[in-house]
């Protein structure tokens, strides 16, 4: 029996010892609960003695001769459940009341290989040895006024000539979010012709590249496309199973003025009449990071010449249509985006067609970018190869011509809210020597 | 007799490490509740990715979504990067950019204990969090995920 008494305490004794040889990941789980159960006790009592402060406060015999108390702003019924804790209901109640503030910006160094001048944008000097400049700097404000509706809007500052900033309202909106078959924004928005005018807003930071694709630029710094309407832009999800299709439908008023892109320090005024917009992308769950989807847009246009400093119109050359003529303008887009596993693949073709109202001439502007990258931890390496090809007899494009190259460098994230670019572009342009181009840039977000 | 006695203490001494094996393996699941008023009883993996990437804002009847999530180094912050592929910096960036791309209002708002989860979930009628299933209290209405319930075989969030 004695033998028994000792195996028995010899083997407990072992499992004593191997037990907390098993057991010992799981002590700091414990420390982690003890803590949290600490923590939850401590907001409890928090709770209860506010509650009882405010109990006694309520029972206090004096109170009614005491002056009035100012009174907190009411909050949500839902929100004034007795068993909503302080800090979540005060946490919840400035997301739900007050205006959340974000922001970007970038500082920027370029420098190009022709001092023939181009189109200078974002600050940059065209013709000069190289120079800094900060690009866009935003304020991105939001508020929600109630469950569904919220209100959006992207203030930038531009750097213009002589370090000179103009202030663009480059979207506002009030958005209503009835369900996830239909979210409605009325107010100026960025058109979502393609993916990357959705994908990459305003923000340097959001951009694998130092710069946007030139099919892409915002159409004040010369971009072809119609980047801003104000409207009313619709979207939503399509029910469609696995496809993830969802829709999106715009109308508004873009009314552009495009400087030219060659430096002849002209603007065309388009007065674009109401544009129309409609697309359809898919995510389907079966590859997740796909996106794939086509866009529809029309609008008629003029090609209006004015002076770029001045804003006067200048006489339209002897053998355009004139002033009056009006253009039917059409752009069919189509894309496939792959974005996962630290891979980005944008793929974009655009085919823009310009017809003369009333006349025979018809002009198709072809133009496509790809981009290539791939995050290496910190690093992402980029490529980038597009190409635009505007017919030199189509006015309206006349200062953009042929233009195609590579671009590549890399992004440095040196934490989740600032980056480093570098970035080497080689155009080749149609009648005009290749333009070789550096450009550096720290873009972060706030 | 003496044998017999000698089993006692050896099943003893086995039946331990299972116990804790099973202890463990429940602490794993982490569960997902929502609003004892919501209708929604059950939701696919795909689903719950896109609630919590902010891609599917409203439950069917309309009610706009509201996340709640757990704050860096938790045991449920851990399993909902792991359901959105991402790891936490990338979650940042994520968030980052969709708020300044207009598709969210704001990163979800990260709570520091389950007991404040709780407090959330109970007071907004589209509340929806991640708790570890060692701490649902009441409530909080636990969903199936993909036809399964916290402790169950093949439940996607262990």
């Amino acid at each position: 029996m004695r033998y028994i008494s000792w195996t028995a305490a010899v083997l407990f004794l072992f499992t004593g010892l191997s037990y907390p040889q098993d057991a010992s990941p799981s002590d700091p789980d414990t420390i982690r609960q003890l803590v949290q159960q600490v923590k939850e006790l401590q907001e409890r009592v928090k709770v209860l003695e506010s509650q009882h402060n405010h109990v006694d406060a309520s029972d206090a015999p004096d109170k009614p001769s005491n002056p009035p108390t100012p009174q907190a702003e009411p909050v949500d019924q839902a929100a004034s459940v007795p068993t909503a804790s302080t800090p979540v209901v005060a946490q919840e109640f400035h997301e739900l009341r007050g205006v959340q503030w974000r922001g970007f910006g970038e500082m920027d160094y370029k420098v190009l290989n022709q001092r023939t001048p181009e189109l200078g944008t974002y600050g940059f000097v065209p013709g000069s040895s190289g120079n800094f400049y900060t690009g866009d700097f935003g304020l991105f404000l939001t508020s929600r006024l109630t469950a569904k509706v919220s209100v959006l809007s992207e203030i930038v500052f531009e750097e213009g000539d002589a370090q000179s900033y103009k202030v663009d309202l480059r979207r506002m909106l009030l958005k209503y979010d009835y369900n996830d078959h239909l979210k409605m924004s009325f107010g100026r928005y960025q058109t979502d012709i393609g993916y990357y005018n959705w994908a990459f807003r305003s923000a340097a930071w959001l951009q694998t590249t130092a710069d946007r694709p030139l099919v892409m630029e915002f159409a004040t710094n010369g971009g072809l496309l119609p980047t801003q309407a104000i409207g009313a832009s619709v979207t939503g999800e399509i029910p469609s199973g696995g496809l993830n299709l969802n829709y999106v439908a715009e109308y508004g008023s873009g009314d552009t003025i495009r400087p030219d892109l060659n430096g002849d320090g002209l603007s065309t005024d388009e007065n674009n009449g109401n544009q129309t917009n409609v697309g359809l992308f898919a995510r389907p769950n079966a590859l997740r990071g796909l996106q794939i989807g086509t866009s529809y847009y029309h609008d008629q246009i003029s090609n209006d010449l004015l002076n770029g400093l001045t804003g006067a119109q200048v006489p339209s050359p002897p053998d355009s249509p004139g002033q009056s003529a009006r253009y039917d303008q059409t752009i069919v887009n189509a894309y496939v985006v792959y974005l996962a596993h630290g891979l980005e693949f944008l793929n974009e073709g655009f085919l823009i067609r310009h017809s003369l109202i009333g006349g025979s001439s018809v002009f198709n502007t072809p133009a496509f970018y790809s981009q290539f990258s791939k995050q290496l931890g910190p690093v992402r390496p980029f490529f980038r190869y597009q190409y635009v090809n505007a017919s030199p007899n189509n006015l309206i494009y006349n200062d953009v011509g042929l233009r195609y190259g590579p671009s590549f460098g890399a992004r440095y994230d040196f934490n989740d809210y600032i980056a480093f670019k570098a970035q080497l572009d080689h155009t080749v342009r149609r009648g005009e020597p290749d333009l070789n181009g550096l450009q550096l840039q720290f873009a972060f977000a706030f | 007799m003496r044998g017999k006695a000698h089993l006692l203490p050896l099943l003893i001494w086995l039946a331990i490490p299972v116990c804790i094996s099973t202890a463990v393996a429940q602490t794993g699941d982490v569960a997902v509740v929502i609003n004892s008023d919501n209708p929604a009883t059950k939701l696919s993996r795909t689903d719950l990715r896109k609630i919590f990437a902010g891609e599917k804002r409203s439950w069917p009847a309309g009610l706009p979504i509201r996340l709640f999530v757990r704050a860096p180094g938790t045991h449920e912050r851990v399993m909902l990067l792991k359901l959105l592929g991402m790891t936490e910096s990338e979650y940042k960036r994520y968030w980052t950019t969709q708020v300044l791309r207009g598709e969210a209002q704001a990163e979800p708002i990260a709570l520091p204990s389950n007991g404040m989860q709780r407090e959330a979930v109970v007071a907004y009628p589209g509340a929806i969090a991640l708790v570890d299933a060692q701490d649902i209290k009441p409530g909080m209405k636990v969903v199936r995920v993909e036809g399964c319930m916290p402790g169950d075989d093949g439940y996607p969030l262990h």
